[in-house]
């Protein structure tokens, strides 16, 4: 019988946060200030915002975040393409392709969640949110090992699986 | 750090009924937490009760705020119906833009049904044809029961939900006599 007492869970706490660094792609100034403010809440100190597809591809090149939370309707790059764009990239300057995706969208229909997944997001968050649901959104991003797929022509989450708006 | 493994070890169910593409690999990253506490990471991780509680008191804080924003919001789309059933483009892209970002926040800010209310404007216009705003008489009601949920937040929730029935049934009718005419 071993002697070892079972390691106590580690915690999502401050210290965990502070070392996150959290891209938001968001074009509403509203939601903007609500995702930043509940961010630094859970305790992330780095955080990168981009108010656009395109500009959030920049800011994922430049600022290699650990996660993103990114709206899904925006112009001129929409969040479903960016999504795209980040799994099909290389990574080769660093930036890590298999970063987790969260998309908040109030586009809750079947087709939009499925065409999100197809694109690779990692889980779709419905508005109008909750803190408790992106809060534990967040904490199962970062700490839920990543399985990916690679085939020709697409490289993300298995686009089997199956995938619902997580409504608050 | 990858860990690359045959199709079959990961894919279960999937790989005994069809057996995947040669070209297709099953790739395990480590999560993000493993990655950044390394050896100090144990899971699950689990949810600490005080953030959550914080994270409530921050969107009731930024409460305030927002019913001021959302106040002007609901003036400037009362001003944008008239444009917009006129055919003016950038009025009906600036009406949208406020609905749409009044079905994203409204509810999380303690006014579900200006959300839900906006939800149904939203989704008549995505389905709209052009030549539908030029009988405005949908959006102008939407923006109406918009602006009374606003002005009394109390009302009865099933007023609210006989509200939702009629604008439905006042879609379906526009619907309606497109398909018979």
């Amino acid at each position: 019988m071993s002697g070892t007492p079972p390691r106590p869970p580690t915690g999502a706490d401050e210290d965990f946060f502070r070392r996150l660094k959290v891209l938001v792609v968001e074009d509403s100034a509203e939601m903007r200030r609500l995702l930043v403010a509940l961010l630094e809440t859970m305790g992330v100190t780095r955080i990168v915002v981009a108010r656009d597809g395109e500009k959030g591809l920049a800011a994922f090149a430049a600022e290699r975040p650990d996660i993103i939370v990114t709206d899904g309707a925006m112009t001129p790059m929409d969040g479903y393409e960016m999504t795209r764009a980040i799994r099909s990239s290389a990574g080769g300057d660093g930036a890590n392709p298999e970063v987790p995706i969260l998309m908040i969208s109030g586009h809750v229909g079947r087709a939009e969640v499925t065409h999100a997944r197809d694109q690779g997001v990692t889980d779709y968050l419905a508005k109008p949110l909750s803190a408790e649901t992106l809060y534990k959104a967040i904490v199962a991003a970062v700490s839920k090992p990543i399985h990916f797929v690679e085939r020709p022509g697409y490289r993300g989450p298995s686009p089997k699986r199956s995938l619902d708006a997580k409504r608050s | 750090m990858l860990e690359r493994r045959s199709p079959s070890k990961l894919a279960g169910k999937e790989a005994t009924e069809t057996p995947p593409p040669t070209d297709v690999r099953f790739v395990r990253v480590p999560s993000i937490a493993e990655r950044k506490l390394g050896n100090d990471y144990v899971a699950p991780m689990r949810l600490d009760p005080r953030v959550l509680a914080q994270m409530q008191t921050t969107i009731r804080d930024l409460e305030t705020k927002y019913a001021e924003s959302l106040k002007s919001q609901v003036a400037m789309l009362q001003i944008l119906v008239e444009p917009s059933c006129k055919g003016d483009p950038d009025a009906r892209r600036r009406l949208y833009a406020l609905a749409h970002d009044m079905r994203g926040l409204a509810g999380t800010f303690g006014h579900a049904i200006v959300g839900q209310f906006a939800d149904s404007l939203c989704r008549y216009i995505e389905n709209l044809q052009t030549g539908d705003w030029n009988d405005g008489t949908v959006v102008t009601f939407h923006v109406d029961a918009i602006r009374d949920a606003l002005e009394n937040p109390g009302t009865d929730p099933a007023v609210t939900v006989e509200t939702l029935n009629a604008l439905d049934r006042l879609i379906g009718s526009g619907r309606h006599q497109r398909t018979a005419g």
